[in-house]
């Protein structure tokens, strides 16, 4: 094992030469990752490094791989090719100068963030949110949601080599994001949440969209599952392929569907009830099958129990304010103190944790991203499956890079 | 995890290792249900108890104040919620803590990214390489200067926090209210580092 020292002093040269069995002439040296990877390779595996360029990996991840055969024997994913180091930015920033770094956290589901956030603010400073604004914030929390989902459900055939999906899942993505930009003024980078409530209150043309949008939606996903779930080529794939038991989603703090598709119904909105959520009727959907069908299949029903959600609190969206009379400036101060604020995003539990000493700024701010988590097991769960398996299981673990890079 | 750990509550799975601090929090005030301090020596057998119990970790924070340097550990439960977090200092001239990869491995990533933040070395993790910064680059983004270092007790001990103490060793004097439990200067020179900015909010 190396020491720290070594391994941050010597820069990106490779380490090893021919000599010492690490990179020989006809290679091209890799940089301290792969040389260092290579180290601890059986002599007659296959070193294979993937991404960041390949399209599976969605421009940004690297994995090391060790092959034997086409059996994946060690695996490393390599990360930081999309670091913003967003937690500096959090404490040189006030609080509301901060907020357009949430929507750009998880671009897929970016209003999970701007909750996390404000959530944690509010709870330190104990702002007040008038009961409309909650509303607003479920509707287009759980909008986002299944926006997120759709776009998953498209991507993860793609990876799979089904082109056509992608095509209807971008179809009706396309609904959703409209309907968001009548609320957030845009389409993929939200950051519409306020200290207090939300930034738009809903006209008649949003609320009025999202009525037709739910029975759109319904009427399309007997569709989905006809065209794709029952597919005897992605069943094949993706069944039985990427076991994830119980005890590897607590040894990784692994959350989300990862943790529901292997049977553990734990979900913030329930465990950590926050907002208006235990007003609705819904259910949290669970499989026990630990593979990546069953986290599959847990997204797909999750689609159809926000569209519950959604209905219920469309229909019973009060009247009031979308931003609450005592809502502070955005040139307030944050009170001393700390606050853990934690929501249920598309991947799993987010959480942002904030220290103040009652400054200008935030003293510390720390994001804590489930795609982190859940990416962390890859390189157990990987072991022993084919190459080919390792785009199944990454897929599955639907992972947003920026995010985890954060 | 078997049922009777399930249930049992952090103040008594960590007695063994006589936390210096340990405290019952309001979750409506900071998201927390128990705080911790433990020494450095304990965290492995801390990390291993919490496992068994059906703990997972959450994350690691590491944390920059006049004391030295932190890390907040939290964890939390799926069976029955409730956040958990275990302080650990250190001195700014030595900052090593234990690995406890070996029993969260989730905590491997968690580990580099605190190195790579605070220069914190964590002995025994298993990968100890740069996770989101690149090799060889030098410094470490979030210390702090000396004149922005706020003392722990303005950030985790500040009037209406709502805890209730049910462990304090004796010389503990970590969170005692400081006498500038608000540092006029940390402020002023923080308020400096983003005045162009602040001024177009």
């Amino acid at each position: 094992m190396h020491s720290t020292e070594t391994l941050r002093s010597h820069g990106t040269a490779c380490p090893a030469t021919s000599a010492d069995g690490g990179c020989t002439d006809d290679q091209i040296a890799g940089d301290g990752y792969t040389c260092r990877f290579e180290q601890g390779a059986r002599p007659e595996s296959l070193i294979l490094n993937m991404g960041p360029q390949h399209p599976s990996t969605h421009g940004v991840l690297r994995v090391l791989l060790e092959l034997d055969g086409e059996y994946i024997v060690r695996a490393e994913p390599v990360l930081g090719y999309l670091h913003r180091m967003h937690e500096k930015m959090a404490e040189v920033k006030t609080p509301a100068q901060f907020m357009p770094n949430m929507g750009r956290v998880d671009y897929l589901h970016a209003l999970a963030w701007n909750w996390a956030y404000v959530g944690a603010v509010e709870k330190l400073a104990g702002i007040e949110i008038p009961e409309r604004a909650e509303y607003l914030r479920v509707i287009t929390c759980e909008l986002n949601r299944i926006s997120s989902h759709l776009l998953w459900w498209g991507a993860y055939l793609l990876d799979l080599g089904a082109f056509t999906p992608i095509m209807y899942a971008f179809d009706d993505r396309e609904m959703l994001l409209d309907l968001l930009q009548l609320m957030t003024g845009s389409r993929l980078t939200y950051s519409s949440f306020r200290f207090g409530g939300v930034y738009t209150d809903a006209g008649p043309a949003f609320v009025q969209g999202v009525r037709q949008f739910i029975p759109h939606l319904r009427s399309r996903l007997p569709m989905y599952t006809a065209l794709v779930t029952e597919n005897i080529i992605l069943r094949r794939r993706i069944e039985e392929v990427g076991v994830i038991p119980q005890d590897m989603v607590t040894r990784y703090g692994a959350s989300g569907p990862v943790a529901r598709g292997s049977g553990i119904a734990y979900d913030v909105r329930r465990a950590e009830p926050y907002s208006v959520y235990d007003r609705f009727d819904y259910e949290i959907p669970v499989r026990h099958e630990e593979c990546s069908m069953a986290r599959y299949m847990v997204r797909m029903a999750e689609i159809e129990q926000s569209l519950r959600i959604i209905e219920q609190a469309i229909e019973s969206l009060p009247e009031g304010e979308h931003m609450h009379p005592k809502a502070p400036k955005p040139s307030f101060k944050l009170p001393a103190g700390e606050s853990y604020f934690a929501v249920e995003g598309a991947r799993g539990k987010i959480g942002v944790w904030i220290a103040s000493d009652g400054g200008k700024t935030p003293y510390r701010v720390k994001l804590r991203a489930p795609g982190f988590s859940n990416l962390a097991l890859f390189a157990e769960c990987a072991r022993g499956t084919l190459l080919a398996d390792a785009v199944a299981i990454l897929g599955s673990l639907d992972m947003v890079i920026p995010e985890i890079d954060r | 995890m078997t049922p009777e750990t399930a249930s049992v509550t952090p103040d008594v799975l960590l007695a063994p290792l006589d936390p210096a601090y340990l405290a019952e929090e309001n979750p409506a005030r900071t998201g927390l249900r128990w705080s911790a301090f433990l020494s450095a020596d304990v965290l492995p057998r801390a990390a291993a108890l919490l496992l068994e119990a059906g703990w997972h970790l959450e994350d690691i924070c590491g944390l920059d104040v006049r004391e030295g340097l932190a890390a907040v550990y939290h964890f939390d439960r799926m069976t029955s919620p409730g956040r958990l977090a275990i302080r650990v200092l250190m001195d700014r001239a030595a900052p090593v803590l234990p690995s406890i990869a070996d029993i969260h491995q989730g905590a491997e990533w968690h580990e580099r990214e605190t190195a790579d933040f605070y220069g914190i070395v964590f002995t025994g993790n298993p990968n100890p390489a740069p996770l989101l910064l690149p090799e060889g680059m030098q410094g470490h983004p979030l210390l702090k200067d000396d004149a922005a270092r706020a003392p722990l007790a303005a950030l985790l001990a500040v009037p209406g926090r709502e805890d209730t103490v049910l462990r304090k060793a004796e010389g503990f004097t970590l969170l005692d209210p400081a006498e500038d439990a608000k540092p006029a200067k940390p402020a002023k020179a923080k308020a400096a580092a983003t005045e162009e900015g602040a001024d177009n909010a």
